[in-house]
């Protein structure tokens, strides 16, 4: 069954509501001063330990690479880039990806269309770079894990859903599969 | 000591200039924070607007030029940089037309999951604009909270697709992630809390008699305006037309679906503030019944599963992703002309596809929601005084990067 039109009007304001409009207000307001409800990130000495399905940095694994240039050629971006390497001496070179996030979206189009599997994201969303030069990735660097910067000193922590409070800021160990 | 008092010529950040007896011009924007990337060019005798004229396009990105230079599934991500938090809803009537070139229909799953998203989208999009709406009037509390509880469903759509904005989640043919474990229940906790929250809103913003004060009799657009200026969206409903896509043309599992359209009488700016309240009321219950009612299957389209290789069937099963096989990079779309329409956050959101039979589409037409709402400001500000312009603004929900594009 299709969705209906429902008429309405907008509630009269009469002389009362200025008495219980002010007071129902500043009632609502003293609740949350005296019990707030925050889940503010104390970011970098906090950090979020995002889900294995985010789609963050990525990162090759070139045993499973077969050349096939299907990323390179789906990226909207054109953030990813193939390059010719001698594996093998006395072989052909081969065409490897690498890429570049001074222009990549993370819209995971080539993770998904790889067809071996040897493109994956990495629940990261937070590196640093020094140089915009640095940010075009070659193939060595391509292939090594990033990491977040507040790994290191951060604390993890995992947001759960809350009936009461909306998202509940818990420490990772905590959080449970999700 | 004589007193001499000097008078700045030119005030930062805004443009002051007499243009007869009484009657000054002043420019608003596009860097003040209160209008967005727009210009709002008023003309006042005091402190009255007497003329208002709103000057678009700081944000364009000649979207629809660089669509006929892209593949066509690649149009999907560079049409959603149109509105943050609407990915969902604004790239879905482009989705569908390219689906009706092509001559396929999506399973009932993924129809149910576009829904599902959308109406987070539609949710998200909706809070984004009530807390705009909260600061343009001084209203910092509702600033906050709207920001803060937009964040319960950036995670959920997080959840659902692996990013919380830009999500590419539509694609022709169905969707690109399933259902995961235990998002129903995780959803279920968040529509309580929403709907805990919007009675809150209520008491704090709504029944507020300041806001009131503010909003009630405040930018009225009547219905005859509303239907000559054909504005679409929250906007016109709060001027009394029963305007809404996915009921004059239920697409996707809309028409499998229960839910009200409210439709205020007002059309003034309280009107399209309570709107937007009872519209999420609505979007949260069509999320519970999506997630009730989803039949089982694939989210993508049996063509689709006959082509792929085994390993994408494995990945499916263990990580709940659709694998793109590598035709979707160059997908030749047959010649045609196809059009399609959703209801997004803001309002109807139309697109027109035409191909060649090529890899690329040789027109990509876009008309946005706000595209169509801007043209408003030119006949309900004058009259008012400057310090309404805000709240009229805020009740628009204007969104500059979405009337550009």
């Amino acid at each position: 069954m299709p969705g209906k039109v429902v008429e309405k009007q907008t509630p009269k304001p009469r002389f009362i509501n200025a008495i219980t409009g002010n007071l129902g207000a500043i009632l609502v307001g003293l609740k949350y001063f005296a019990n707030p409800n925050r889940f503010t990130l104390k970011y970098p000495y906090e950090y979020i330990e995002l889900r294995n399905t985010y789609r963050g940095f990525i990162v090759l694994d070139m045993k499973k690479c077969i050349g096939c240039m299907s990323c390179a050629r789906i990226c909207p971006a054109s953030a990813m880039k193939m390059v010719k390497v001698t594996v093998q001496e006395g072989k052909k070179p081969k065409p490897y990806p690498v890429i570049n996030y001074n222009r990549c979206i993370f819209c995971g189009m080539c993770v998904d269309v790889c067809p071996t599997e040897a493109l994956a994201h990495l629940p990261v969303h937070d590196v640093v770079y020094l140089s915009m030069d640095e940010m075009d990735l070659d193939l060595e660097r391509f292939q090594q894990k990033v990491e977040s910067p507040s790994v290191k000193e951060g604390v993890p922590v995992k947001y759960v859903f809350d009936p009461e409070k909306g998202l509940v800021k818990v420490p990772a160990s905590e959080g449970g599969e999700s | 000591m004589s007193t001499t008092t000097t008078i700045p010529k030119k005030l930062p950040g805004m443009d002051l200039k007499k243009i007869g007896k009484d009657l000054y011009e002043v420019f608003i924007g596009p860097q003040h924070p209160g209008s967005g990337h727009m210009r709002i060019i008023i003309r006042v005798d005091g402190d009255v607007i007497v003329e208002a004229d709103p000057d678009l396009g700081y944000v364009h990105r000649t979207m629809e030029k660089l669509a006929e230079g892209r593949e066509f599934i690649k149009i999907v991500p560079l049409m959603e940089r149109m509105a943050i938090l609407d990915a969902c809803n604004i790239t879905l009537p482009y989705v569908e037309a390219v689906e009706k070139l092509m001559d396929i229909e999506p399973p009932p799953r993924a129809k149910y999951l576009r829904v599902l998203l959308c109406e987070i989208n539609r949710v998200a999009s909706h809070l984004y604009g009530m807390g705009i709406f909260g600061v343009f009037l001084g209203h910092s509390t509702m600033y906050m909270w709207p920001f803060g509880d937009r964040e319960v469903f950036v995670e959920l759509a997080e959840k659902l697709t692996g990013a919380r904005l830009t999500h590419t989640y539509a694609i022709p043919g169905g969707v690109r992630r399933d259902l995961p474990q235990g998002f129903k229940e995780d959803a279920e906790k968040a529509v309580r809390y929403m709907f805990k929250r919007l009675e809150e809103y209520r008491k704090i913003f709504l029944d507020n008699p300041v806001i009131q004060k503010r909003l009630i009799d405040v930018g009225i657009i009547s219905k005859n305006l509303a239907a000559k200026l054909g504005i679409v969206g929250p906007n016109v409903r709060a001027s009394g037309i029963k305007y809404d896509v996915r009921i004059i043309e239920p697409y996707e599992a809309y028409d499998e679906l229960d839910f009200e359209v409210p439709v205020y009488e007002e059309g003034d700016a309280f009107a399209r503030a309570w709107i937007r309240i009872i519209e999420i009321q609505q979007s949260l219950n069509i999320i519970r019944q999506v997630l009730e009612k989803m039949p089982e299957g694939d989210p993508m389209h049996e063509k689709f599963w006959a082509k792929a290789p085994p390993l994408y069937k494995k990945v499916f099963q263990e990580t709940k992703r659709v694998k793109l096989i590598p035709l979707f990079a160059n997908l030749k779309v047959p010649a045609g002309r196809a059009f399609a329409r959703a209801e997004a956050g803001r309002g109807e959101v139309v697109y027109m596809v035409e191909s060649q039979n090529a890899m690329k589409p040789y027109r990509v037409r876009v008309v946005s929601p706000s595209f169509r709402n801007a043209i408003v400001f030119k006949y309900i500000v004058p009259g008012h005084r400057i310090a309404d312009l805000p709240a009229i603004y805020g009740s628009i929900d204007y969104f500059p990067p979405e009337a550009d594009r």
